[in-house]
């Protein structure tokens, strides 16, 4: 028998963790509540243990469990009603009501930037199209029409993103390897002959993604059209999990979950959201953090032989090295491949100079401009294989 | 603490492993809520090992399932026999005599089938196997969606024979190395375990349970040594495995004690990164072997 308080007081135990980020579904506090109905519930790190069993608790989340059930979670659980929850002091970057809810203001439209007439090419250039100017046209430069046409034309672009073979056999009418399941079905209904064979074949397969945006105050110009870029890729892929987004400034914010709450719409107004939910939007960088956070949190989950990591950052960050060297050296072991997007590598005079840029150099696979839609282009077979 | 934990303790700890209670309330109320137990943790901290003591424990059968990326129902279910199904055809056909309905029914019948661990964890009839299904992570989300279904029904449906429930619930565990993320309704089914690197004096334990021979002052300077490699940053940190195969590695050199120039020869039973060897120096392989022989000296004077 469950006595009534045990119920709320889980229940009131569960929503503290959910304010908190941590994911605890209703199915996950029946399990919590079967799971103290078996233990000693006077026993109160025993109660801790299955609390932590049943309702899932993963590690990254082990430090608010355990912080909340000190707070929550009297000795004396029969006596929970003398226990209002006090007002969460874990600090939350998205939740958390100690962090103020400062309004950060997604990156401004760089407005006074839109091209002069003069500028744009007239009609009876040779070989003139529209999408070509709009490809090399740098991104401080684009207008809010040409965003909408760029998101088309990526769009289209990014559905070429087909890569390495899967290592699950499919049915194939062409050819492969013999399914001999199938070819003796259809053999069956010919009488035991083999008037043909069934076959199977490994198909292709998208790389999953995991994009790291910088989105600090000298990346501005060009954040938007990244993360542009990255939705469209995010739009694209087979399904929500193969991508993963995150944003980084002072402190890193996984962008994923957000993803997926959002409608679909249009890139722009799903761009403003996230810009919401990422603090100190435009603020300064610590690259070197933000990366040895996600590699200390996600890099064992998120990231494995089928990953691409792609970076994006200007990497001008005055910072310690050690963890930023720290921190891709663990992503390229771990990673199939490790890009690193530098806006300012358009420049033909650009050389990697900038301290961290230096630094991170000899662990990127590759870095590559990201001024224009045609450099985003030239990304795209790196996406693949 | 209820007592059939500390029950479940005393006897995996006879079983020769060491749990703490975290492994065991876990290990309990998997076995009473009768739902799978999901285990996550590093590399060599003793995932695997929880299914085979808990067999041992219940004295039946562990089955496993290795995933692997690319595994399907063919591997990890059942697959028809076709060349034994294909043989009796023939032989069918020259005796004559018998009607298509009655060759169909003898190809497919039950000895035509191969089983694979997941049916033969559902069809064992001597009591519930203990079924583990050792690293989830390396199958893919199509394999996972799978065995969700598996495991909230214990019942498969083969299209030619119908569908078996059943004939006990098994004991099922899951182990991943997080080398990617679990989906969550999988993660749902089960209960949750994250098991961390032991704490010195556990390690010590499990030391002088799995090799006796290593004496109490030899395991104490091990386990302190494997400790302090632990607190640097490297890329792989040795796990529980790791250090039961220097033990051994180092009573096969007759090691009554840590030197510096048998450790660094045993190194590579401990560090299986080039990285990591390179990046604990001279001068940090002194420190760490200080540490550890501090404790000899301290043992001593005690």
């Amino acid at each position: 028998m469950i006595p009534a308080d045990l119920v709320h007081h889980l229940a009131r135990f569960s929503r503290a963790l959910r304010e908190h980020g941590v994911a605890v579904s209703l199915s996950d506090e029946a399990d919590g509540l079967e799971a103290l109905t078996l233990v000693d519930v006077g026993d109160r790190d025993e109660v801790r243990r299955a609390l932590s069993a049943a309702l899932k608790i993963r590690p990254r989340d082990a430090a608010v469990f355990a912080e909340l059930f000190a707070l929550l979670w009297s000795s004396g659980a029969a006596d929970p009603a003398a226990h209002r929850p006090p007002p969460p002091r874990v600090p939350d970057p998205l939740h958390g009501p100690s962090a103020p809810r400062r309004a950060p203001r997604p990156a401004a439209w760089p407005a006074g930037l839109v091209p002069a007439a003069d500028v744009l090419p007239t009609g009876d250039e040779p070989g003139f199209s529209p999408e070509a100017v709009l490809r090399q046209k740098p991104f401080e430069e684009l207008s809010a029409a040409d965003l909408q046409a760029m998101e088309r034309l990526l769009a289209r672009l990014t559905l070429r993103l087909a890569t390495r073979p899967s290592r699950r056999l499919v049915p194939t009418p062409g050819r492969g390897t013999i399914d001999l399941r199938r070819s003796f079905r259809k053999a069956l209904a010919h009488g035991g002959e083999f008037l043909s064979l069934a076959r199977r074949t490994r198909p292709i397969e998208r790389a999953r993604l995991v994009v790291l945006c910088d989105t600090s105050g000298s990346m501005d110009p060009y954040t938007r059209f990244l993360l542009t870029f990255v939705l469209a890729l995010h739009r694209v892929a087979r399904t929500s999990r193969s991508t993963e987004i995150f944003a980084f400034n002072t402190s890193l914010v996984r962008l994923t979950p957000s993803l997926r709450s959002l409608r679909p719409e249009r890139i722009d107004l799903v761009l403003d959201k996230l810009a919401a939910r990422v603090p100190d939007w435009s603020g300064g960088t610590r690259i070197g953090e933000c990366l040895a956070t996600f590699t200390h949190a996600y890099l064992d989950e998120l990231v494995n032989g089928q990953t691409i990591v792609l970076i994006l950052s200007d990497g001008l960050d005055r910072g310690d090295l050690t963890p930023l060297q720290g921190a891709l050296r663990a992503l390229q072991r771990r990673a199939r491949r490790v890009l690193w997007l530098n806006p300012l590598a358009g420049d033909r005079r650009y050389e990697p100079t900038a301290r961290a840029m230096a630094a991170a150099l000899p662990y990127v696979d590759h870095l590559l401009p990201a001024h224009n839609l045609e450099s985003l282009e030239r990304l795209l077979p790196l996406l693949t294989a | 603490m209820r007592p059939e934990i500390a029950e479940l303790q005393d006897a995996m700890e006879r079983l020769g492993y060491i749990a703490d209670p975290a492994i065991t309330t876990a290990l309990f109320l998997s076995r009473e809520m009768r739902r799978p137990l999901l285990i996550e943790g590093d590399a060599g901290v003793g995932k695997t090992e929880i299914a085979k003591v808990l067999a041992r424990l219940l004295e039946t059968e562990l089955i496993r399932l290795q995933c692997y990326e690319g595994l399907d129902v063919s591997t990890s279910l059942y697959e028809w026999n076709y060349q034994r199904q294909m043989l009796r055809l023939r032989i069918a056909e020259q005796d004559g005599g018998k009607t298509a309905e009655e060759i169909e029914d003898l190809i497919f019948g039950r000895s035509y089938l191969l089983e694979r661990p997941l049916l033969r964890a559902i069809t064992r009839r001597e009591g519930p196997p203990v079924l583990l299904i050792d690293e989830i992570d390396r199958a893919d989300d199509a394999f996972e969606a799978f065995l969700l279904e598996v495991l909230s029904d214990f019942q498969v449906t083969i299209p030619e024979l119908g569908t078996i429930r059943a004939e006990h619930v098994p004991y099922v565990i899951l182990t991943s190395n997080r080398t990617r993320e679990i989906g969550d309704a999988l993660r749902r089914r089960c209960l949750y375990l994250y098991i961390e690197h032991p704490s010195l004096d556990k390690e010590v334990r499990i030391l002088r349970a799995r090799v006796p021979e290593a004496g109490a002052v030899l395991a104490a300077e091990i386990g302190r040594f494997v400790q302090a490699l632990r607190r640097r940053q490297l890329s792989k940190a040795p796990g529980v495995a790791e250090t039961i195969d220097w033990a051994q590695a180092l009573l096969h050199l007759h090691s009554a004690h840590l030197d510096r120039e048998t450790v660094e020869q045993t190194l590579g039973c401990l560090l299986k990164d080039h990285h990591d060897l390179r990046e604990l120096g001279p001068d940090a392989l002194t420190a760490d072997l200080a540490d550890a022989v501090a404790a000899r000296e301290e043992t001593a004077a005690s």
